[in-house]
């Protein structure tokens, strides 16, 4: 992790930084945590007492685990930490955080061990690993030879084997210098094919008490043909570097300098033979060989499954099979969908997948066939076979699919038709649909009801009935609408009624010359009460004008009124309220404005 | 109360004997009806036509009595006076199913293959084709009442509602009065005629020297212009015109109610 920060740091610079930045610091905690797995994994499964074997325990979705994993199943194991490293891939746009610990075991017995589960926590929460098999063996027997510091070694697990069979071969460089420049050249035999099985390891072993380095690669042969065959030598060329001896330990005795870039040993070219290797090869047996028999030898298993199981006729239903095993996985046949009546069968493209490993070709092929049924009904499908020559029981065996059923509804309006159509196909169809044939044409009876005769008067425009029904509600609404506005220009008859009576009353008083200014301020203020509709008890010049305002009376005429109501008030304040002077004369000819403006 | 009982009382003796003679009139009708419908039913069909003929000239001009006077000229084989009588039927019954049906089927009997053509205030005013003038005008004077009813009450009631009422009211109002105008348009300027005659000679001119243009058969509809000394101008839909004797055109609808029937007595 920081070495990946280094490495952006260098390259990075400006504002990208801060987003890459903010991208380590806020997203990766985030993603980290989205997909938490812990997976066990072996540089190989096959080992001796006196070999190493590397473990790792890598947990991914995390940069960091709570503590370190607590395996199980290493009981039989010698177990030496091997470090801690985090990991952070960045692919296709995703970011994946891990880490991976190290160990290295080494088995105190022979046997098949179940290595595993390994426990984590992260985040409170308990995860759980795979598990892996080991097979151990014991030491090969020292020969009592000592082959020196570096030498080649072939192994082939069975000096017989049948047919297509896969022995496996093995080649184990051990070595306790540098080499480097490796090259490998596979003996060539007729009608034997190697096919290398995963990448090569290297791990450390012990032979006959020294400790080497070993550099093993594995192969699978496969024999076309039977026969006896000799595998000869596997030849290993490489670049061999030997350390000088120093008397004294010098300015260059620096574990740095041992390096055979900086080695001040000298490097020479050196080629290794291994032994040789007799294989028989023996052919398939004929006894009990089936007919159909395809040509995989092997172990393998067959497994089928139908989705969904029920469905509507004209819709479709997928057969999935998958065969399988291990062996010859790429002899493995193209199977042939199963033949159901009233039923299209569409086979998919077949899948094949070839995983091999260090016990030889593994793989499998998925075979997919969309199944549409035509009409309702139960479909058994039987079951789909294929024959292989067993090579751990050494005999013919056939695997074969579970027997199926397929439920299918009735369908959609046009596939039920179209079933129809072929109804001599199967006595369960309906009876087919056709046209309704016109035999012969006639006109329909006449009507012989008494309700025949009804309907005779009708009414047309022009009659009086015709018009009548049109415009009464016409005469309604106008009678409605002059009853409305008579009634309301009675309102404002009654009230000029009023006004005229209350001025004429004013009026009257006004021409009574011994009036006092005292009485006819009264006399106006009565004026105003009747005019109006008011209940004035005293009235002031201010108040006059006002009400006059009120009523729509202009400025003028109320400001006229205003002082004529302040001279009566002078009039009656300054001890004149004997007389009214000539104002009872201004007042008729003021009230008759007052009248036509709000007339 | 012995006020008002009394009047009431001389009313109703008044009207009594006109009452009982409208009845008494009436039942003449309706054995007019029945006899025809026998006639018809034992195969007297130009019994029926008389008796049919005779109800519709009295008055009673329903839909159904033309569609029986159809049916019985159909029976004597007289397609043209069947289709005009099917037509005048259908101005007045215009869903009736098994009009529809026999109309139809007189329809496929005609020998002419005339372009149907329906003018742009047939096509715009699509549902006059189903309803008949009576049902329009009622259609049209109950949505004049609502109408009238809603200004009313607006008078008194000045609410938001009755004035979004008032609107919708007011375009159904419109529709309506339109149809109905429209209708009434079409009724009077119906001047569709069937030819009556096995095959006519359509001449260029009201003389029978003239030439003959084309010919029409039974059944065939056209339009007919006026009509002149005897003589019919007639036009199809494709623009063809020509003159034919009178008699041997009869017209569907005539504003004057019983014109068409002149031919059939």
């Amino acid at each position: 992790m920081n070495r990946l920060r280094e490495k952006i740091g260098c390259f990075v610079r400006g504002p990208v930084r801060p987003c890459i930045l903010f991208l380590l610091v806020f997203l990766l905690p985030c993603v980290a945590r989205a997909d938490v797995s812990v997976t066990i994994k072996l540089d190989r499964r096959e080992a001796t007492l006196v070999d190493s074997i590397r473990m790792v325990v890598s947990v991914s979705g995390t940069r960091s685990t709570e503590s370190q994993p607590i395996l199980h199943g290493l009981q039989s194991f010698h177990v030496t930490g091997g470090g801690t490293s985090s990991r952070v891939e960045i692919i296709n746009g995703k970011v994946n955080a891990g880490v991976d610990y190290t160990y290295f075991i080494q088995p105190k017995k022979t046997g098949k061990f179940q290595i595993g589960p390994a426990d984590v926590t992260v985040g409170g929460k308990a995860f759980r690993s795979n598990t892996v098999s080991m097979t151990v063996t014991e030491a090969a027997q020292a020969s009592g030879v000592d082959r020196g510091p570096l030498f080649l070694s072939a192994n082939l697990s069975s000096e017989q084997a049948y047919v297509e069979e896969q022995p496996i071969y093995t080649v184990k460089l051990f070595r306790q210098m540098k080499v480097s420049d490796i090259s490998l050249d596979l003996p060539e035999t007729e009608h034997l094919v190697f096919k290398q099985l995963g990448k090569p390891l290297e791990y450390q072993s012990v032979f006959n008490g020294k400790t080497y380095q070993v550099l093993e690669i594995r192969y699978a042969v496969v024999p076309s043909k039977e026969g006896g065959y000799t595998i000869g030598p596997t030849r290993m060329t490489m670049t061999v570097y030997q350390p000088e001896r120093r008397s004294s330990r010098g300015l260059f005795d620096d574990p740095f300098f041992r390096d055979p870039f900086f080695s001040l040993s000298s490097g020479r070219p050196m080629t290794l033979a291994s032994e040789s290797h007799a294989l028989t090869v023996l052919p398939l047996p004929q006894a009990g060989r089936p007919a159909d028999f395809s040509g995989l030898v092997g172990t393998f298993k067959i497994e089928s499954k139908l989705e969904p199981a029920t469905v509507k006729a004209g819709e479709s239903a997928t057969l999935t099979v998958l065969l399988s095993g291990r062996g010859n996985v790429n002899r493995i046949p193209d199977m042939k969908g199963p033949e159901l009546s009233h039923t299209k069968v569409y086979a998919d493209n077949p899948v094949l997948k070839v995983e091999p490993d260090a016990q030889g070709l593994a793989g499998s092929k998925t075979m997919k066939w969309a199944l549409v049924p035509e009409k309702q009904g139960r479909y058994e499908i039987p079951p789909l076979s294929v024959s292989f020559f067993d090579t751990t029981t050494h005999q013919y065996r056939v695997a074969q699919t579970r027997p199926m059923s397929l439920s299918v509804l009735p369908g959609e309006p046009e596939t039920v038709q179209a079933s129809s159509q072929r109804a001599h196909e199967g006595p369960s169809a309906g009876p087919a649909k056709q046209a309704v044939k016109e035999l012969g044409r006639d006109i329909l009876p006449v009507h012989t009801s008494v309700k025949a005769l009804a309907g005779g008067d009708r009414v047309r425009p022009g009659q009086v009935f015709f018009w009548l029904v049109l415009m009464a509600p016409l005469f309604v609404y106008g009678a409605a609408f002059w009853g409305l506005r008579f009634r309301r220009k009675t309102d404002q008859t009654v009230a000029a009624m009023k006004s005229r009576k209350a001025a004429g009353k004013l009026i009257k008083k006004c021409r009574q010359r011994r009036i006092s200014a005292g009485e006819l301020s009264l006399c106006i203020r009565d004026y105003l009460n009747e005019r109006f509709g008011l209940a004035l008890g005293s009235l002031t010049p201010e108040e006059g004008a006002e009400i006059l305002r009120s009523k729509g009376v202009s400025l003028d005429t109320a400001q006229d009124f205003r002082a004529v109501l302040e001279r009566l008030e002078g009039a009656v304040y300054t001890g004149k309220g004997g007389e009214s002077g000539d104002i009872h004369e201004d007042v008729p000819k003021l009230i008759r404005q007052i009248a036509k403006e709000i007339r | 109360m012995r006020r008002f009982l009394r009047p009431a009382l001389i009313t109703l003796l008044a009207f009594l004997p006109l009452g009982a003679g409208i009845a008494a009139e009436n039942q003449p009708w309706e054995e007019v009806f029945f006899r025809a419908n026998q006639a018809y039913k034992e195969g007297r069909f130009q019994k029926a036509i008389d008796g049919y003929s005779q109800l519709i000239q009295s008055g009673r001009e329903t839909g159904h009595l033309f569609y029986n006077l159809g049916n019985a000229y159909f029976r004597l084989n007289q397609l043209g006076r069947t289709i005009a009588n099917y037509e005048r039927a259908r101005l007045l019954i215009p869903r009736d199913p098994d009009l529809n049906f026999n109309l139809r089927y007189a329809r496929d009997r005609t020998r002419d293959a005339i372009p149907a053509s329906r003018g742009l205030i047939s096509t715009t005013f699509f549902w006059l084709d189903s309803l008949n003038l009576d049902e329009l005008f009622w259609g049209f004077a109950i949505l004049n009442l609502l109408f009238w009813a809603i200004l009313v009450a607006r008078l008194f009631l000045r609410a938001e509602w009755t004035y979004y009422l008032s609107l919708v009211v007011l375009i159904l109002w419109l529709m309506a009065g339109t149809s109905f105008g429209v209708k009434w348009y079409q009724l009077g300027t119906d001047d569709r005629a069937v030819i009556l005659e096995h095959e006519v000679n359509v001449l260029a001119g009201p003389d029978i020297q003239d030439t003959v243009l084309f010919k029409l058969h039974e059944g065939t509809i056209v339009r007919q212009e006026r009509s002149e000394d005897g003589w019919s101008l007639v036009r199809l839909p494709d623009k063809k015109r020509g003159w034919v004797k009178k008699g041997a055109v009869e017209q569907i609808h005539s504003t004057e109610s019983g014109d068409h029937f002149s031919d059939v007595m």
